[in-house]
């Protein structure tokens, strides 16, 4: 099946900046593709280029539709106005001067009367709005102005919609809420969306496929749930905050690999990355561990000290720090659950009880000192 | 002076109701339609021009469009009216390139008309519309363009469907901007001999000495600004919906050639016909007729302009400032109302205010004197409303609203934490206000003072019937030579009044830079 979006070798340059570069990425026809990564990783600049507002230097984007394919390069600029992709905007950029219904309507002047109004009225019945219609965006709260300006962007039926941080204004209990209820829309419309947030927990809610971005880079894409399981690099494996990181060193390399580190030796556990040639460089590696892959050991003497303590739904969560402090190995952040409660200062002793771990070399090296 | 205004001979007024006051009317409404029509349509060109199109020099043009300003209206005309009447330069060239011999034998524009006045009058008021136009574009959400990108506008489409409909409160302000100038000039109506109100009062109280008339005339005058100024407020509050996220990174619309010429010419034309033109024009009269003798008047004007304006400057921002801190940390609900009705004072033509203060303190002159003859001492005169006082005193009502702006803004950046954490370091309240506040206010109290100053250094028709007798300024002294058709012994004072204007506008350029 062809993908409705794909994006080959895209770079752009702003100001003698790469911003992006080599970006590849496809969406099939009514996929949620969501973007992450930290601020300032080029993921909002992704977003424009593909609406139009920012020009590219390099590669293509190509957008099939049930008419026609839009190829859109260097040579063929396409103006954002042609490129049939509905957008919502941050801060929605509803019209203020414009009641609901004629900000709806504002993308299907080229329509007849009729066709406009019926269309209108579709969508502020879908979109509750009915009441709305003749309020001005001011008059609205946070909630039901979203609800025009995604009405808005869905009435000129565009092929992509894009939403940019389209959760970061509401309030945090509505979000959940919110976000499983426009997910159901885009659904039940087989729309095809990319949206961009910096929060973990929204992408893992309101996407099909998650694409991390650093640096200008994808560095994976994938289901959540392959992304979550496997991600391919300390990066990805770090904004997502999959664990926390545990130093290591390497006391034999080979097929089946063995190294230690304070909590003791790690053996035949531990799985790579696929990254191997890392390993020719032994510095600074991590392995990833999850906060309830850790259990109390009574037969091991206590290694590490409660820094932190925070409740939880399911217990305590406890923040850690080795005892022996002055080696490469120290750690000083490692989460902890269980349901027993430990003071402030208390020594424990734990040992690791993951069948799995994954090992990384960490990306620099004030992280791995922390 | 409303109640002054009741005591108006019946038998003057219905004269002049019978006679001219209609013909006033009518002027007075007609200059200020034409002068705000000019002015839109100078304006909000040049401010499109300037910040959505890749104009050649647009980075120039952006602030010397702005200097404008600085020309008093009654120069440019003084100015033109040399350069374009039937004896000018303009007329004599063309007389002599066709081999015409009289009027009859072409046509050219008379400037000392209605017309000719809301033109020249326009030609240094547009810079309201252009300041405020200019600032609404650059200052909207570049989200909401692109917005109406993806729903289809191309650039053209998206410009008069989003940008220019979001600009219409800034341009509304601006325009009741220029209306309130519009009718409190009165030099320049008056060399060109169009008959409005403003002169009316000052023909009725100078002319007839019939102040109870001219005090009607005043409150005439005062209905219609009263009305502009209602309007105003209206447009204010629609000006809710600017954004924060100045639009600055939009797409310029790329200008053809053809575009590109005609567009730089228009901007080009009102630079030049609003400042440029005029002042060389008063830079070859200071060349060609300067003298020592000229100098010495200049010195003794000038030092009562400066006396009155250093006057009027210094209480404005003392006012000011205690009603902005009494805003501030005054805890009632009315706290506000001083603040505002200082404020209207500003909307208030020259020429009502100074009416408003002979009706005031006349009585209280007369009073006075009543009151000596009784105690059998020497009677002092004409205490306030014949000397400076008067002047000062209405000033001060005047431009009190521009002191207030000034250090209410000041006073708006200062966080409100700051109120309250000196109390919480055991400091009360006044040695606070002088250890934290008015330290932080330093700038905005300057830049207060220094705009009041150089207002008062301009303004012209409150000290044309306020002023004691045989007692100039640099403007009543320029306005009396260009009524005496003789600016070239005054021109070195005019040019000082354009420098002075200069200031707030390099100010003001100043603080939209930083910004």
């Amino acid at each position: 099946m062809t993908p409705l979006i794909k994006i080959k070798n895209l770079a752009v340059e702003l100001q003698q900046k790469v911003i992006l570069s080599q970006v590849n990425l496809s969406l099939a026809k009514g996929e949620i593709l969501g973007l992450v990564g930290p601020s300032g990783c080029g993921k909002t600049t992704l977003l424009n280029t593909l609406a139009g507002f920012i020009d590219q230097n390099a590669g293509t984007i190509t957008i099939n539709t049930d008419a026609k394919a839009i190829n859109i390069s260097v040579d063929n600029m396409l103006p954002a106005e042609q490129r049939n992709i509905g957008m919502i905007f941050q801060d929605y950029a509803l019209f203020p001067h414009l009641s609901v219904s004629d900000n709806i309507r504002f993308g299907l002047k080229k329509l007849a009367k009729t066709v406009q109004e019926k269309r209108c009225q579709e969508l502020l019945n879908l979109l509750e709005l009915a009441d709305f219609a003749h309020r001005y965006p001011h008059q609205l709260s946070g909630g039901q102005q979203q609800r025009v300006a995604i009405a808005r962007a869905l009435a000129p039926q565009p092929s992509l919609l894009l939403l940019d941080e389209p959760f970061s204004n509401i309030d945090a209990r509505l979000r959940h809420e919110l976000m499983l209820e426009i997910r159901q829309l885009l659904k039940r419309l087989n729309m095809t969306a990319i949206f961009v947030t910096h929060n973990k927990d929204e992408v893992f809610t309101f996407a099909d496929k998650i694409a991390v971005m650093d640096s200008g880079k994808v560095l994976q894409v994938g289901t959540p749930a392959e992304v979550c399981q496997q991600p391919n690099s300390w990066q990805v494996a770090d904004f997502l905050q999959l664990g926390s990181w545990l130093p290591v060193a390497l006391l034999s390399n080979g097929p089946a690999p063995s190294i230690t580190s304070l909590l003791g030796n790690l053996e035949q556990q531990l799985i790579n990355v696929g990254n191997v040639s890392l390993l020719d460089d032994s510095r600074h590696l991590q392995v990833l561990v999850q906060a309830n892959a850790m259990s109390l050991s009574p037969t091991t003497s206590n290694n590490v000290i409660v820094e932190h303590i925070s409740v939880t739904e399911q217990g305590y969560h406890y923040l850690l720090r080795s005892i022996i402090q002055d080696s490469p190995l120290a750690f000083r952040q490692l989460s902890f659950n269980s349901r027993e409660l430990f003071a402030l200062g208390t020594e424990l002793a734990i040992k690791i009880t993951a069948e799995h771990l994954l090992l990384y070399q960490a990306a620099n090296e004030t992280r791995n000192a922390e | 002076m409303l109640l002054a205004s009741l005591n108006a001979s019946n038998e003057l007024f219905s004269h002049l109701w019978a006679t001219v006051l209609p013909e006033y009317i009518t002027n007075t409404l007609l200059l200020a339609l034409l002068v705000a029509l000019l002015t839109l349509c100078f304006g909000v060109p040049a401010a499109a021009l300037v910040s959505q199109t890749n104009l050649v020099m647009a980075k120039q043009l952006r602030w010397l469009l702005m200097l404008p300003l600085a020309m008093p209206a009654y120069l440019v005309a003084y100015l033109y009216t040399d350069l374009f009447d039937y004896a000018g330069p303009v007329q004599r060239s063309l007389r002599a390139w066709f081999g015409w011999q009289s009027p009859d034998d072409y046509y050219f524009f008379d400037i000392r008309t209605i017309g000719g006045a809301a033109i020249v009058i326009a030609l240094v008021l547009f810079p309201y519309v252009y300041m405020l136009t200019r600032t609404a574009f650059e200052q909207q959400d570049r989200n909401l363009l692109r917005a109406s990108r993806l729903l289809g506008c191309d650039q053209r489409q998206s410009f008069y469907q989003i940008a220019l409909p979001l600009a219409r409160p800034a341009i509304a302000v601006s325009l009741t901007l220029v209306v309130m100038e519009t009718l409190a000039d009165f030099a320049t109506v008056q060399y060109f001999a169009v008959n409005t109100l403003t002169t009316a009062v000052y023909d009725t109280w100078l002319g007839y000495s019939d102040l109870a008339a001219a005090n009607a005339l005043a409150s005439v005058l005062l209905l219609f600004i009263l009305f502009v100024v209602v309007a105003e407020q209206r447009a204010r509050a629609g000006q809710r919906h600017q954004s924060s996220r100045p639009n600055n990174q939009q797409q310029r619309k790329q200008l053809s050639i053809m575009q590109q010429l005609t567009a730089s010419l228009f901007c080009w034309f009102l630079v030049l016909a609003g400042f440029l033109l005029p002042l060389v024009l008063l830079l070859i009269m200071v060349v060609d007729y300067a003298d020592y003798s000229q100098f010495i008047a200049l010195l003794s004007t000038g030092k009562n302009s400066i006396e009155i304006a250093f006057y009027s400057a210094t209480i404005a921002t003392i006012i000011a400032l205690f009603l902005a801190l009494f805003q501030r940390l005054h805890q009632s609900r009315s706290r506000k109302i001083p603040l505002q009705i200082t404020s209207f004072g500003y909307a208030v033509p020259g020429t009502v205010l100074a009416m408003a203060m002979l009706a005031t303190f006349g009585p209280i002159d007369h009073l006075i004197n009543d009151l000596a003859k009784a105690l059998d001492l020497k009677a002092p005169g004409l205490l306030l409303s014949g000397t400076v006082f008067a002047i000062v005193f209405a000033f001060v009502v005047r431009f009190s609203a521009i002191a207030n702006g000034t250090i209410n803004a000041g006073i708006g950046q200062i966080p409100k934490s700051l109120d309250f954490a000196p109390a919480s370091l055991g400091v009360a309240m006044v040695p606070a206000i002088f250890r934290v506040h008015l330290p932080l206010l330093k700038s905005s109290i300057l830049v207060a003072w220094l705009l009041v100053f150089v207002e008062a250094m301009k303004e012209l028709p409150a000290v044309l019937l306020l002023r004691p007798f045989n007692f100039e300024t640099l403007s009543t002294q320029v306005f009396q030579l260009i009524s005496d058709e003789r600016l070239e012994q005054g021109a070195l004072g005019a040019v000082l009044i354009v420098l002075f204007g200069l200031l707030p506008i390099i100010l003001l350029n100043r603080q939209k830079d930083s910004q």
